[in-house]
């Protein structure tokens, strides 16, 4: 299983959605973070750099677009984004930010999950998944 | 010398009083012609008679040779320069004409070079002085930086105007043009041939038209689907979310399974509007594959996962059915087939899916044993929002959207969509692709 300390980021407008997915992470184990817009995001990302980003692309403030830009230009590939859309091409909404994965919504809890140990397994392959 | 023809009547189809024109120049010529040889055959008579000195008969004769030669030329000065007045002024009404057009008109000699614009061209391009736009087509085209929408250029032979010049009928297509203040336009070009008498293209008229509101009013359109979607989906996402979650506990309540249904079923209505309303636009991207339709029905029915009632389904069909689709589409069309089957059926009645090959087509079909279509409404079964079940005890929901829609993915598949049904006994529903040729598998 992945380790308890993986971060997850969580960038998403919607607060019962962030909490939703914060209840669900932090179920499974994961510190997961908040942020209601692509600003508030970059801030979290300097303070603490997560393991994995799930970027909602339509927000108030800064959007996932422009979040993706800027993060990729400060950070490059520091952490992997997925992206959770509700357009009608997930896939082409990731390859428009050059993503690492998409989530299209409305998304299974176990799809969410899923997603997340993936990352989390590919990146701390120096940790032991099982202690 | 005598002159014996009237001056060139204007080309017929360019001039409106055509008829008043030409009967009014035959009718001169004619007068000019009786008289010259009244005046030819009287004055020889008059000289021959009452002059006998042979000198002052040859002198008589070359003035009366100068007066004919000086009255035609003053009958043709009248006559050619009345012709100039009303071709000028006919000329100008159509420049007039021209000019209030909104579209960028542009003529085209058959050697290919600009012969006249219209205002709107300079308008659009930028280029305000006419004289600059009467240049060979190929100049015209790099001044205005003519290329296709994603930027590439395009080709001569795909002028519309050089096209139209060949004699071929070149449909509309879509090209941007920059202007001089460097921004750039999109428009949609088209043109048509004038033949000469003998059937030549003689000329080429070019139509631009500024796209550009068509254009915003579309991206606009498309920005407010987005952003339903949007706003509707992330709703369903938590309710969902929430309703798996509380699934997850030791002993979840019933009724949550239901509530996880209908936001499926919710979401994929959300689905369903968004794709008839851009298939509306008609600027769907179908992304094509070559691939197996049985294959492809096969994996929906396998994953229709938990049905309400449990409804038998069996499926029925052998790979090879290879058909040139896209497969997002396909699979949609197909699962909003079986979804009406399951509905319109009862819970414990089988519902049958096919997938064969017929001659060049691969057939598609599902068959429930369910309540039928009554007959008075089969008619406009395919009709959009349309639901042929409204008002009936057998009314099971649903906003009519997704057959329409599926008709026309099949057609835009170059396939068709039917089906029969009776009351009581049930419904199949087919659609038939064409096969893919060996061409497809390259």
């Amino acid at each position: 299983m992945s380790g308890p300390a993986f971060g997850v980021l969580v960038v998403e407008d919607d607060v019962d959605l962030a909490s939703l997915m914060a209840l669900v992470l932090g179920d499974a184990g994961y510190r997961v973070r908040t942020a209601p817009e692509g600003g508030a995001a970059l801030q979290r990302v300097a303070e603490e750099m997560p393991g994995l980003i799930l970027l909602d692309m339509r927000m108030p403030g800064m959007n996932g677009w422009e979040f993706a830009r800027q993060f990729r230009a400060r950070h490059g590939r520091a952490a992997p984004i997925v992206v959770v859309t509700a357009a009608e091409n997930a896939r082409a909404r990731a390859a428009e930010v050059d993503a690492e994965g998409w989530l299209a919504k409305p998304f299974e809890i176990e799809e969410v999950l899923r997603i997340v140990s993936e990352h989390a397994a590919a990146g701390q392959p120096s940790a032991p998944a099982e202690p | 010398m005598v002159p014996s023809a009237p001056p060139e009547a204007p080309p017929r189809r360019e001039q409106p009083t055509d008829g008043r024109l030409r009967g009014s120049s035959l009718y001169i010529a004619a007068l000019f012609v009786v008289s010259g040889l009244a005046w030819v055959g009287l004055s020889g008579l008059a000289i021959d008679r009452y002059v006998t000195d042979p000198a002052l008969q040859s002198r008589l004769r070359t003035f009366e040779d100068v007066v004919y030669v000086a009255i035609s030329g003053v009958i043709l000065y009248v006559l050619i320069s009345r012709s100039e007045e009303r071709l000028r002024r006919f000329g100008d009404e159509l420049h007039a004409t021209l000019d209030s057009l909104g579209d960028g008109v542009l003529v085209v000699g058959a050697d290919g070079r600009i012969l006249d614009v219209n205002r709107a061209v300079t308008e659009l391009t930028g280029i305000q002085r006419r004289q600059e736009h009467l240049v060979a087509i190929q100049e015209w085209t790099q001044r205005v930086n003519l290329r296709q929408r994603d930027g590439s250029p395009v080709a001569p032979e795909q002028f519309a105007t050089l096209r139209a010049l060949r004699g071929e009928r070149p449909g509309a297509y879509e090209a941007m043009i920059r202007r001089t203040d460097g921004s750039d336009l999109p428009v949609s070009i088209t043109a048509a041939t004038i033949y000469d008498r003998a059937g030549r293209p003689r000329l080429a008229v070019a139509v631009v038209r500024d796209t550009s509101e068509a254009l915003r009013l579309s991206q606009t359109r498309e920005e407010l689907l987005a952003t339903a979607a949007h706003e509707l989906k992330t709703p369903l996402s938590v309710i969902k979310a929430h309703a798996q979650l509380l699934l997850r506990r030791a002993e979840p309540e019933p009724g949550l399974q239901v509530i996880v249904r209908q936001v499926d079923r919710l979401t994929r209505l959300v689905q369903q509007i968004l794709d008839a309303s851009r298939l509306r636009l008609d600027n769907v991207e179908l992304r094509w594959e070559r691939l197996d339709l049985a294959e492809t029905a096969a994996v929906v029915v396998t994953d229709l996962g938990p049905r309400p009632g449990g409804h038998p389904v069996t499926f029925e069909g052998r790979g090879g059915a290879w058909v040139r689709a896209d497969r997002d589409r396909i699979t949609r069309v197909i699962t909003a087939l079986v979804d009406n089957a399951l509905r319109f059926s009862p819970a414990d009645s089988p519902v049958e899916v096919r997938v064969g090959v017929r001659g060049r087509e691969t057939i598609f079909s599902v068959l429930d044993h369910g309540v039928g279509i009554p007959p008075e409404r089969q008619d406009r079964v395919f009709e959009r929002f349309y639901r042929a079940h409204s008002g009936v005890p057998d009314d099971r929901g649903g906003l009519g959207v997704g057959l329409d829609t599926c008709r026309e993915i099949v057609a835009r598949h170059g396939g068709r969509m039917w089906f029969q049904s009776e009351p009581g006994t049930g419904s199949t529903f087919l659609f038939a692709l064409p096969l893919a040729g060996e061409e497809a598998r390259a």
